[in-house]
């Protein structure tokens, strides 16, 4: 029989698979797998796959709140059980049959997928992200395999890892990492950049000593230019523009 | 009214967790307030020093979580304010004495005897912490104007927002206005805007808070010095109270006139 609760990282964001049995055994497992592992899940967006399981809009909620407690968003629920569609449906979830998944769903690790060339990856479609409207806090890393998008600053000893691209309505002054899978096309934008350390796909640029950007705080966006990560003010990448 | 359970911490040490306890607690009890300090810093105990009731305790924290001693046994009533209590830290143990649970269940016990309990954390943001972090409704974070401290601040705000703790106020402690006003210090418009968090009071670097610790006998007992009416000013604002702070580093007049610390 198989582990009654499985987390995979894949291309759409994380795959939760639930198997049959007690629910509240299963909900104390994924708690346990959420306290060990939340900090590597945060920022991701949830498909739930429930196999022939069903669960009551109760239940369902109860899930929603668990994955919210890691910062993570219930997105789409898996499920060909009458209740459990409409109970999913009623709370505004996506709801997907089971074959329509299995074709495509190939979860792999996120580890595996770094060590892939550029070309292996898939282009992102430039719909999936995540909104944080807040200030960033020391400690706090926030990791999605989409774009990134801060409404506040990311303070020192924060860290943002972006599948895509990082742009951050506030100054930047944690660690950014863009194109994360190996995406050497992502760029990182800040309104003020003081960032401990960027890094784009594989590479890492530390800003020089004492170049703080605090002398002329501009917006200025970061990418890989002959081999190199440079940080340009924002309006000198727009040619035409400038 | 409901007891208001409030921990103080910092996660850095030596930013004056210790000193704003105890001041904040006399500050309160000067205010009409029955209020109890207690030191969760098990081990390194120190609030009894800086309140120089060292010598008058006869059973501490761990003592009532174990069972030796009834709540009201633990107690030490403050020299000069007679609605002001210490339940001291144990000095002989170490943070594992007790748990959260515990600390849970101790301030159940006290909740409804008294209007404001202030828990002193310890530095750092593992089980001392959660020890203190534990039973608190409110959280009163300590920083120093630098870097070192604010980044920590930031830290342990990331934590308690994280659990959703949402009544959280911030001490900026040891403020040195003539470096603020040369670029040598982090102003407190800098510390506010990297933190995002509501202002209860700022505490100049002052030599009279150092000797009164030193002589066990915290500034705010003091009336008519500007540190004595900074803590006061905080009590107020904890109260509720209306106490305007005044743009920094503006104009001529003196500094402590402008942040309302004055004489005036």
């Amino acid at each position: 029989m198989s582990e009654p609760i499985s987390i995979k990282g894949t291309r759409e964001g994380l795959t939760v698979t639930m198997g049959a049995g007690d629910l509240s055994p299963i909900m104390d497992d994924l708690r346990d797998r959420l306290q060990t592992q939340g900090a590597f899940f945060r920022g991701g967006q949830i498909a739930l796959h429930l196999r022939h399981r069903g669960l009551s809009e109760a239940a369902l909620r109860q899930l929603g709140e668990l994955f919210h407690e890691y910062d993570m968003v219930l997105r789409t629920v898996v499920s060909d059980d009458h209740m459990t569609r409409n109970a999913a449906a009623g709370m505004g979830l996506r709801v997907v049959e089971p074959s329509e998944t299995e074709a495509r769903e190939i979860p792999r690790p996120i580890t595996q997928r770094v060590r892939q060339t550029r070309r292996a990856v898939p282009s992102l479609d430039g719909s999936k992200g995540v909104l944080l409207r807040h200030v960033v806090r020391s400690g706090q890393i926030i990791r999605h395999t989409g774009h990134i998008v801060v409404f506040g600053d990311v303070n020192p000893g924060a860290e943002l890892i972006a599948g895509g691209d990082i742009i951050i309505w506030g100054r930047l002054f944690g660690i950014a990492h863009a194109g994360s899978m190996g995406d050497h096309s992502a760029v990182i934008c800040a309104l003020r950049m003081s960032p401990l350390q960027l890094r784009i796909g594989n590479y890492i640029a530390r800003p020089g000593e004492g170049d703080d950007g605090s002398s002329n705080p501009m917006p200025e966006v970061a990418a890989v230019r002959d081999e190199a990560i440079v940080v340009e003010p924002w309006y000198t990448t727009h040619s035409g523009a400038s | 009214m409901a007891t208001r359970v409030i921990t103080i911490t910092s996660g850095k040490g030596g930013v004056g967790k210790t000193t704003t306890t105890a001041n904040l607690g006399v500050a309160l009890a000067k205010l009409g307030k029955r209020v109890v300090v207690v030191d969760t810093d098990i081990g390194l105990r120190n609030l009894d020093v800086i309140m120089g009731l060292q010598n008058r305790i006869v059973y501490d924290v761990v003592d009532l979580v174990e069972g030796r001693c009834r709540v009201r046994q633990a107690l030490i009533r403050d020299r000069h304010e007679d609605e002001l209590y210490l339940l001291p830290a144990a000095q002989s143990r170490d943070k594992t004495a007790v748990s959260p649970q515990d600390m849970e269940r101790i301030m159940e016990q006290l909740r409804g005897e008294c209007d404001f309990i202030l828990v002193d954390s310890p530095a750092g943001i593992e089980l001392g912490f959660r020890n203190a972090v534990a039973p608190a409704d409110e959280f009163i974070l300590v920083t120093t104007p630098d870097p070192a401290s604010v980044q920590d601040v930031d830290r342990v705000l990331g934590i308690l927002e994280s659990e959703g703790q949402e009544r959280l106020h911030l001490v900026i402690n040891r403020l040195r206005p003539d470096l603020v006003r040369r670029n040598k210090m982090m102003s407190p418009e800098d510390i506010l805007r990297a933190l995002v968090v509501p202002l209860l009071g700022i505490v100049p670097e002052a030599e009279e808070i150092l000797v009164a610790n030193a002589n066990g006998n915290p500034v705010a007992h003091g009336d008519g010095q500007m540190a004595s009416k900074a803590y006061t000013n905080m009590a107020r604002r904890l109260l509720g109270q209306d106490v305007p702070f005044i743009p920094l580093l503006e104009g001529r007049r003196s500094l402590w006139t402008r942040l309302g610390l004055g004489s005036s």
